[in-house]
């Protein structure tokens, strides 16, 4: 498999999504953004946004006019607003369905959130829109609590017993039929 | 107007400045190492002359902070990759963060500028020149001489 090779496909970096959001973010917030604006967001120095935004003002995701004032393209609003989505949802899931702390979702999140892609942020979407619908049914209430129970309790370490033969039982049941590492 | 800048305030600022010192170094370093091509003979050691004051600054930087009672924490989160660089593009790629540390220097001297601080005022103005010559330097090695401009 090669799937990882996909990473290298993405519209943006982990770092240039985070200048995009940013950008978006102080525009949305004090109606400005300046390359120290994003700096002092970001904890990083003026020297690093420069030489990012020099790259994503190259391929017309941000414009900086006159003033040294910054904003996004069409297409750089695009992406910010689909990252910042894509943000949510996961952060959501992972907390409302796993009930993994609020805190620890919103950081997984971050990791994720430029990675994956439109069709699975919209089936997560989707999930979750389903998911306020039936949340009444007592069944899944309790599947629910089960489950936040689990994510309560902070593994010692990655992957313990029973979530290690889960993903062997789930890795013998794959419909592809692949057993490669992706 | 009087301006007031905390010592507090000023040691922030002066370890962000030193942040942005420190990167720049090891951007030089990284840049003299992956410029490539005829002008790597001129450029190379220009990049190198630069890294060399970088360092130097950045010491100026870190004294400053301990004058003031601090100590210097610079945060530096630094990703750089393997890309060949020709000399046009690594000097274009030098100016940028040259020109972030100038902006840098006279945001600091936008601060201490009238606050009473002559010493903390007299670094930034000092700064501030420097750097604009490091800047100007740049941009002339930028700027082609036109074909048969004698």
């Amino acid at each position: 498999m090669s799937d990882w090779r996909e990473f290298e496909q993405n519209p943006v970096s982990h770092s240039a999504a985070h200048h995009l959001t940013t950008i978006q973010w102080l525009l949305d917030d004090q109606g400005y953004a300046r390359v120290s604006d994003v700096a002092r967001h970001l904890g990083i120095t003026r020297g690093s946004v420069s030489v990012t935004l020099k790259g994503l003002r190259q391929r017309g995701l941000v414009v900086e006019d006159d003033h040294k004032h910054l904003s996004l393209s069409e297409q750089g609003v695009q992406i910010a607003r689909g990252i910042r989505t894509k943000r949510i949802l996961i952060q959501a899931l992972f907390r409302e369905v796993l009930g993994v702390p609020d805190e620890v979702a919103e950081q997984d999140a971050c990791k994720v959130e430029h990675l994956i892609s439109d069709q699975t942020a919209e089936a997560t979407g989707g999930f979750l829109v389903g998911l306020e619908k039936i949340s009444s049914d007592s069944q899944w209430t309790h599947l629910l609590e089960s489950l936040q129970r689990l994510a309560a309790a902070t593994p010692t370490s990655f992957p313990g017993n029973e979530t290690q033969e889960l993903a062997l039982r789930l890795e013998k049941k794959d419909p592809q039929g692949e057993d490669q590492p992706s | 107007m009087t301006r007031f800048i905390s010592r507090t305030e000023a040691i922030e600022k002066l370890n962000a400045l030193l942040a942005e010192e420190l990167e720049a170094a090891i951007r030089y370093l990284h840049l003299s190492s992956m410029v490539q091509g005829i002008d790597r003979l001129i450029v190379q050691k220009v990049l190198q002359e630069n890294h060399d004051e970088t360092i130097e600054h950045a010491q100026q930087v870190s004294e400053k902070i301990l004058q003031l009672g601090g100590n210097p924490t610079p945060r530096i989160q630094l990703d750089l990759d393997g890309r060949r660089y020709s000399g046009p593009q690594a000097i274009a790629e030098a100016l940028i963060f040259e020109q972030a540390a100038l902006d840098g220097y006279r945001d600091l001297l936008d601060h201490v500028d009238g606050s009473g601080d002559v010493v903390l005022e007299e670094f930034a103005r000092q700064q501030v020149a420097v750097e604009s010559e490091h800047v100007a330097q740049l941009q002339m090695l930028l700027v082609e001489a036109p074909v048969g401009d004698q």
